[in-house]
């Protein structure tokens, strides 16, 4: 304790002399777009000294947007950040490391290669007179650093490819501390620890919070925010909805603001009509490879439904259509085509038996961007535009703009490259290519991600039209409203098995977002 | 691609078009002003005799050429050809001098042995760099050694002569002035358009180049078509061999040494892009002209050979760089 004492001196100073309950932080009306999407569109909340501070909200609320701006990876449009009595506008990290804004990222910022001294000493490495690196002082501020935070059984002289992913991430915390910090921004920090490493970082964050050092906690994990908070923000479409002290709320009045919408109403008139066949597809303890746990996900998938899977980032929704397709490896369970065991080795597999994927990334997975629309089209289905091996142009052009026709896909030629659509047009061309398979079962992975409205609700239609038909669909998606609009049973995944089932007349966000919550740290110790 | 007859946002279309013909023509353009300059500024540039002579000395390098462009494509590189064409010659040319067989006989034999040298060979780095994922540029370095260390191995060091006379005559032999062998290359070059334009296997190679992930997920066997085409590359190291033999008379185990940085000019200098995607095969046969006449005209202007070598390097270096600008130019 002493060696956190000495790292946060500075800190302690400023405490003793400060009042206490000091705002350090005061946002304003924060806004941001990227293009023309709205990423923050009204952002308010400020800080006090010392305090732990949720940001909660779903995903794509604006909780990293607004770290990131905070950090200085953004400019922001309009508002107005005022730290410590002073304008803030960082224009590039330093900028906002030089004035006391420390941030541990979500995604690792560790050079896997270099030793866990050389990482923490990275931003200034210390010389000595002869402009040498002067490993001995390197290290001593490394033991100093870790020590700091309880991490007296890590050695910082080794490589960080050799630690586990919790020690990394206290690596990267001991990183940001040791620099003068005012504010510390977690973002998702336990996403990846155990039960009892988190129970450890929130010790941390004790003895940090003690030295006057206020902590930004970004969380899925509401449980997590009633343990170590003083006061929880909540985001909602890029706007700060409230700010509420721990003391004055509860898990189920955040949840209720972190929604809002009250669509249940809404919904239940809109339920599709259509009948419901047999099986297509049916998974049995279904467990892929990257699966922490051992028991796997069983449910039947019929013809004719449309089945939505919900769940957070990281609840291993991706995973598991990937797994189905053949993508990525299976460790154990079973897969039934139409009754009939069945086994994809690989994405053809898949094909074969009737499946498609309209991939979560149409840019890295899903299209080709600088080849034609025809070619983006034709991709899956090379058979019926060629023969013997030969491409027949007019028949590909013929098949693209059958499929476009039916999309209601807007395009200038099929021989224009895939990027010179609009984001709903080339998820249209995705869809394309798939639907000219007539495929059985068609899986999609956020299947209106960076689509805008209009598009949206005409690839809502094409979908539901394609249940009518008979085709069996598996949706999975993070905006709770695409899913209760579309689905005949939503499934809720959290940490890599089913939460819960949902039918039609049970779909609250309410209900979606407490099984997606609910009860993961019971979990978290299996690893 | 085909001829359109969609009449949408007509001036869009044709703004694209005039763009696609800039960024198609402009290495053509190029040659034609080379031509230009150093028929002016020549006496002897465009005599009959000069030009069979750019032919027959771009004709290696352009059947080398030709098999590199598939390579290139799916965003690989393959450093061996020169050491596998060499491998091949010396294989064929202890073929080709075995006793007791008929001339026939032995320059079929040859020409079997050299193929499959290079398709051995091609085959290898397929593999081994498509199956492990890793860089090409690693994999085909060990073949390049690899190779040329067989060479020399199976030659003993010592450079293999007198063939039939048959073979020589195949390698001397002209078609109105052409070279046989440049008209073998020719041969291949279109063969090579064919197949990149004109067959699924070629849709797929600009589609792996392009996104390998996306052409993996619709269900397509990325990896037998990454390794076919560098099977194609060791192929097209095989036939120069074959090439080279028949035109210089002899199989030398040292024979090729830097002919696969001539062959990946040809193909960057042609507008193949080093990431892979994008460029033709077309564009390769006027790089490689644009590398023949450079190396032919600032001789016959009465520069050096050091001199030649320079400029073929700016060449090279102005060739990359307008290509990072018409792919920005492309992507807006």
């Amino acid at each position: 304790m002493a060696a956190l004492e000495q790292s946060f001196r500075t800190n302690t100073q400023n405490s003793a002399t400060a009042p206490k309950a000091e705002i350090i932080l005061a946002v304003t009306n924060l806004k941001k777009h990227f293009g023309g999407v709205k990423a923050l569109d009204g952002v308010n909340f400020s800080l006090k000294q010392g305090e732990v501070h949720a940001l909660v909200g779903e995903n794509g609320a604006g909780k990293s947007t607004l770290i990131k701006i905070l950090s200085g990876v953004f400019p922001f449009d309009a508002g107005e950040i005022i730290l410590s009595g002073n304008n803030y506008q960082p224009r590039h990290p330093q900028e906002a490391k030089a004035n006391g804004v420390q941030v541990v990222h979500q995604e690792f910022n560790l050079l896997t290669h270099l030793s866990v001294a050389e990482n923490i000493s990275i931003e200034a490495m210390p010389k000595t007179h002869f402009g040498l690196l002067d490993r001995k002082e390197m290290n001593r501020r490394a033991r100093r650093a870790l020590d700091a935070i309880g991490l007296s059984d890590v050695d910082v002289r080794t490589t960080v490819q050799n630690l586990g992913i919790a020690h990394r991430q206290l690596v990267e915390i001991a990183r940001a501390l040791q620099s003068e910090s005012q504010i510390l921004i977690l973002d998702e920090p336990t996403a990846t620890l155990t039960e009892r490493e988190t129970s450890r970082l929130f010790k941390i964050i004790e003895g940090i919070k003690a030295k006057g050092v206020t902590v930004v906690f970004v969380t899925h994990h509401l449980n997590e925010v009633f343990a170590t908070c003083d006061r929880v923000t909540v985001f909602r479409n890029g706007e700060t909805i409230i700010t509420e002290k721990i003391e004055d709320t509860t898990p189920e009045g955040v949840v209720g603001h972190m929604v809002g919408r009250k669509l249940a109403e809404e919904m239940n008139n809109a339920v599709p009509e259509h009948t419901v066949g047999s099986v297509a597809l049916k998974l049995k303890d279904f467990c892929i490879e990257d699966n922490p746990h051992n028991d796997g996900i069983s449910f039947d998938l019929r013809y004719g439904e449309i089945l939505g899977i919900a769940g957070l980032v990281g609840a291993g929704r991706t995973e598991l259509l990937r797994g189905i397709f053949g993508i990525d490896p299976v460790r154990s369970g079973k897969l039934e085509r139409d009754g009939q065991a069945i086994e994809f080795k690989a994405p053809r597999d898949a094909i074969a038996s009737g499946i498609g994927f309209v991939t979560e990334d149409r840019k890295d997975e899903g299209l080709i961007l600088d080849m034609p629309i025809a070619a983006n089209v034709s991709l899956a289905n090379m058979a019926s535009v060629s023969s013997k091996g030969l491409l027949s142009f007019t028949k590909e052009r013929l098949q693209a703009r059958r499929g476009g026709e039916k999309l209601k896909l807007k395009y200038g030629k099929t021989s224009d490259p895939a990027s010179s659509l609009s984001g709903g047009n080339q998820q249209k061309v995705v869809l394309a290519k798939w639907l000219a398979r007539n495929p059985k079962i068609l899986i999609l992975d956020e299947p209106t991600r960076g689509v805008d409205v209009g598009a949206k609700a005409e690839i809502y239609s094409i979908l539901k039209d394609l249940a009518k038909e008979g085709v069996a669909l598996l949706i999975v998606s993070s905006e709770m409203p695409e899913l209760m609009t579309l689905s005949d049973r939503i499934l809720v995944l959290a940490d890599h098995q089913l939460r819960g089932e949902l039918s039609r007349s049970e779909f609250s966000e309410e209900k979606i977002l407490q099984m997606a919550y609910g009860q993961t740290t019971d979990t978290k110790g299996i690893h | 691609m085909a001829r359109q007859t969609d009449v949408l946002s007509e001036s869009r279309s044709n703004e694209f078009s005039l763009r696609a013909l800039i960024n198609k023509a402009g290495i053509g353009l190029a040659l034609l002003a080379l031509i230009i300059f150093f028929s002016v500024f020549t006496e002897h540039f465009l005599n009959a005799n000069n030009i069979t002579n750019i032919l027959t000395q771009i004709t290696i390098n352009l059947i080398l050429a030709v098999g590199m462009t598939f390579v290139i494509l799916i965003g690989g590189i393959d450093l061996s050809v020169g050491s596998v064409m060499a491998f091949a010659a010396v294989v064929a040319g202890k073929a080709i001098t075995l006793p007791g067989f008929g001339t026939t006989e032995v320059i079929l034999l040859a020409c079997l042995a050299a193929i499959t040298a290079g398709f051995v060979c091609g085959l290898l780095n397929g593999v081994i760099s498509s199956y492990w994922a890793l860089p090409s540029f690693i994999i085909t370095l060990g073949m390049l050694n690899i190779a040329r260390g067989a060479a020399l191995q199976v030659s003993e060091a010592q450079t293999i002569y007198s063939f039939p006379f048959a073979f020589e005559e195949f390698g001397s032999a002209m078609i109105y002035g052409i070279p046989v062998v440049f008209l073998v290359a020719l041969v291949l070059v279109l063969l090579a358009w064919f197949i990149l334009n004109r067959t699924v296997f070629g849709r797929l190679l600009y589609g792996i180049g392009n996104n390998e992930e996306a052409v993996r997920l619709a269900g397509h066997p990325v990896f037998w078509y990454k390794v076919a085409a560098f099977t194609i590359c060791g192929l097209t190291a095989g036939i120069a061999a074959i090439v080279y033999m028949a035109r210089l008379n002899i199989s030398s185990p040292i024979a090729g040494i830097g002919f696969e940085l001539n062959a990946i000019a040809a193909v960057i200098i042609g507008g193949t892009s080093l990431s892979g995607g994008r460029g033709s095969v077309i564009g390769t046969l006027i790089g490689a002209f644009i590398i023949g006449v450079l190396a032919n005209g600032l001789i016959l202007i009465g520069l050096s050979d050091f001199m030649r070598q320079m400029i073929t390097g700016v060449v090279i270096i102005i060739a990359v760089v307008l290509d990072h600008y018409r792919a920005k130019f492309a992507a807006k």
